[in-house]
Parts: structure tokens; sequence; C-alpha cells
């Protein structure tokens, strides 16, 4: 049991006409299928047959990627997200312990919620927000020496029905670690405006030290540990 | 490296170095002898999340939110927690600048999402809360959504409480609280055959003491 809902093409497509933004790409024509979608819970989750064994790319617009360290000590989790990041994933469904993913962030673009003037706060900075400061100041992810941030997987394993780890070669700051991410398959869907290129989900996450990487700036103050968290999807490539 | 942006870099290192050498931490109620605490706006997040096909979380942070805690140390189950949200102010991090703009113009405003030109704040009142353990407990309130008020319960954990001479002799209190809802409680039903009903709220941050 894989399916929760079909919809016709037509309420498919009114839905649609009323999505904004998000499904822009949903347009043109439509094909005349149904739209599938997966109940997350059932246990039939983990049959990947009716999923391509294929290469897939990051779908951009329903991806999130965060990092997160203790503040003040870690009283409270500091919440940063990478706004350009890219991910390509080969997921063989016949044995995932095969796939493989590579991915990329630009440490240049942050998403933080500072709210008010960074500048009279901060008169002495020599960057005009907290997120560039973040961004490129050489305490913190020194985006300009270290224009990218890479990951790049060496190791797959299952470590349930649908979770797995997925080991890799880490290089932020100049350093490379491996890293391994705790993965959750979160299943699979199909829509009008992909056709029959397949959407799979996935949610990861780890935990680094940033001094590994050289990053030392304001420990314990702020925490050594960073939890990074991903959630979202891949698009079969056409 | 620019001379103005290395004398920087020495200054805020000397900042963060007196820092770390004075800031106190624990994960204790006894310290605390204030009652009134407000938001540390720079250390709060606040994030809604719904699911997305079945198979990813699709997160929307609040960017423009205020709290005002009264915080009993001796009984935390006596204290009391208000809050407002602008839904003017969301964060969905869509890649496209002009798209981006586009749809978090739509969810603040449009009445299928967060009507904020007819209900321009989202609040939340604790009306009771309960402790689980020494540092866990549940806050239940009413949260004002779309002009409906609904009861909603938060898992609520205290993660400790921090001195600093940057704030100059306040104390600073630090909460992790999240629940959920649906939101078709709320008469905001669309797309439920794509997006979950069911709404994940979290917030992680800092109050500190108004005295």
């Amino acid at each position: 049991m894989k399916t929760l809902s079909f919809l016709s093409v037509s309420s498919a497509a009114l839905v649609l006409a009323a999505c904004g933004a998000p499904q822009t790409d949903a347009g043109d024509a439509a094909p005349a299928a149904p739209v599938e979608t997966v109940d997350a819970t059932q246990a039939a989750l983990v049959d990947l047959s009716e999923v391509s064994s294929a290469t897939y790319s990051l779908e951009r617009t329903h991806a999130f990627l965060e990092f997160a360290v203790g503040h003040s000590g870690g009283i409270s989790d500091y919440i940063v997200h990478f706004g350009d990041f890219d991910a390509d994933l080969v997921f063989d469904t016949e044995d995932p312990t095969a796939s493989t993913l590579t991915a990329t962030v630009n440490p240049a673009n942050l998403i933080v919620n500072y709210p008010g003037d960074y500048k009279a706060g901060h008169a002495d900075s020599g960057f005009e927000t907290w997120a560039e400061d973040m961004s490129r100041n050489a305490r913190w992810l020194n985006a300009d020496n270290f224009p990218e941030i890479t990951f790049t997987s060496t190791e797959v394993a299952r470590t349930g029905a649908d979770t797995g780890t997925v080991t890799g070669d880490l290089s932020f700051l100049g350093v490379t670690q491996p890293v391994t991410l705790d993965v959750t398959y979160n299943g699979f869907a199909n829509t009008p405006w992909f056709g029959d290129r397949d959407l799979i989900g996935f949610n990861a996450t780890t935990t680094i030290n940033r001094s590994d990487f050289g990053m030392t700036a304001a420990i314990p103050n702020i925490t050594d540990e960073v939890t990074v968290s991903f959630s979202g999807e891949f698009l079969q490539d056409e | 490296m620019p001379l103005s942006t290395r004398q920087s870099f020495v200054s805020a290192s000397a900042a963060l170095l007196l820092l770390a050498g004075c800031v106190s931490t624990e994960q204790s109620l006894a310290p605390i002898d204030s009652s009134n605490f407000e938001l540390d706006k720079t250390h709060a997040f606040l994030t809604a999340q719904v699911t997305h096909f079945g198979i990813s979380d699709y997160s929307i942070d609040l960017t423009d939110f205020d709290a005002q805690l009264d915080f009993d140390a001796d009984t935390p189950t006596n204290s009391r927690i208000s809050v407002q949200i602008n839904p003017m102010g969301v964060d969905t991090h869509y890649p496209d600048p002009e798209k981006k703009a586009d749809w978090e113009a739509e969810l603040s405003t449009s009445g299928r999402y967060l009507n904020g030109d007819t209900f321009p704040s989202i609040t939340f009142v604790s009306t009771s809360a309960e402790q689980d353990t020494e540092f866990t407990g549940k806050v239940t309130g009413d949260l004002n959504l779309r002009g409906v008020t609904l009861p909603v319960t938060l898992d609520v954990t205290f993660n400790g409480t921090a001195t600093s001479p940057l704030d100059g002799g306040k104390r600073r209190v630090g909460f992790t609280a999240s629940g959920t809802f649906n939101r078709s409680d709320f008469g905001m039903d669309a797309l439920t055959q794509f997006v979950s009903d069911e709404v994940r709220v979290s917030f992680s941050g800092e109050f500190i003491s108004a005295d």
C-alpha cells in the first residue's frame, strides 16, 4: 500500500492553479496522470520496487539545510539556514548501500533571523549584517577564503527499514574530515508537473565539532558541537 | 585583510575573550531571582513546519515575534507567557528571490494561508502549566490564529540560565518548546492533498530579565 490519495487531473490542476510561486513550474502541460502521494506512516515505505533506480538532483524549492549551535553555554539553540546548496544523488533501489551522494554548500549565503540594526549594536564589525559577518569573517565560515563546503559520500549502510547512515568526506574551512549522516528515507511521490520523474524525500542529521575544522571562536559560550539537519526532496533527472 | 577589518577582528576577539571568561551557565532554577523576562529577539527562533507530499518537512521561519515571560522559579507551574507573532514576517528560504517575495507575500496575506491583512497578529496566551520532570513541562494556552482561538499545548524544556557581563547584571533563561495543531481547525485547509494538516511549531530562544 503506497498510495494515499488520487486526484483527478482536473482537481489537481485547480489546486495547482492556486498554488502560487512554489509550483510555478507546474504549469504548462500537466500530463494525464494521477497525483500520487505516499503515506509516510506505512510499512510499505521501505518497498523501493516502484522507485526509479536513477540519478536524482536536489529539488531546491523543497529542501532545507540548517545548522544549530548552543548559545550562552547551551541554554538555547542558535539556528542558521543555508540559502544556497545543491546535491546529486545516485539512488540504487536494489541495493541502497550502493547509492552515492555529493553536496555543495555556499557559505556566503546564510539565512539567519537577526531582527533590528546589526551595525547599531556592532559598530566595530567590518560587515553590514550579522549574516555577512558570519559568512565572511575568518572567525566563522570564512567564505572569502573557502567559498565552498562539500560533502562526498564514501560509504552507505542500512540501519533499519527506512533508515541508514551515509558516511562521507566533509570539506570545510580547508579541512577534510569523515562525517556520518543519520538518514531517513521518507518515501516517494509523483506529480503531474514532473510526469514520470520520481520525487524522493529524506531527512538527515549529523553532529560535528567545529573545532575539528579549526573554528574555535567563542567556545564554550557558543558550543563546539554543531548539529546539522536536512529535510528535502530529490527529483529524478530527465 | 584590510586594516579596518583586522582592527574589528581584534576588538571582537577581545570582547569574546572577555565574554569567554565571564559567562556563567547552569541548568538550575535556584539562581533565578527575577520574575519578569523579555524575549531576546536576537537569540530566538520560531519555526512552523508541515510535511510536503508526505516525504519532506517544509519549514517556515517566523521572523517577527515577541514574548513576555512571567517566570516563577519557585513554582514553575505558576509561570505565564504571552506571545505575539506578526504574520507578515515569514521566511521560506525559497531559492529564487522574485518568487520568494511573491510566495511569502501570499503566505502572509492570502485568505488561504495566514490572512495577515485581516488578522494582523497571531497570539498565544498561556492558561495553565504542568511540570513533568525537573526541567520539562507542558504549557497550555489559547492560540489565536486567523481569528480562531483554540487551546494548544507546548512541550517545554528549561535549558538553563546564564549571566554575562555584556548583559549588565541581567539574567538569561533559555527554553526550547514544541507543539502541534491541525491548521484545518483554524480554517486553513488549502492543499491538504499535498501538505499535511498537522503543523509542528518549534521554538528555541532566550529571555532576559527586565530588571
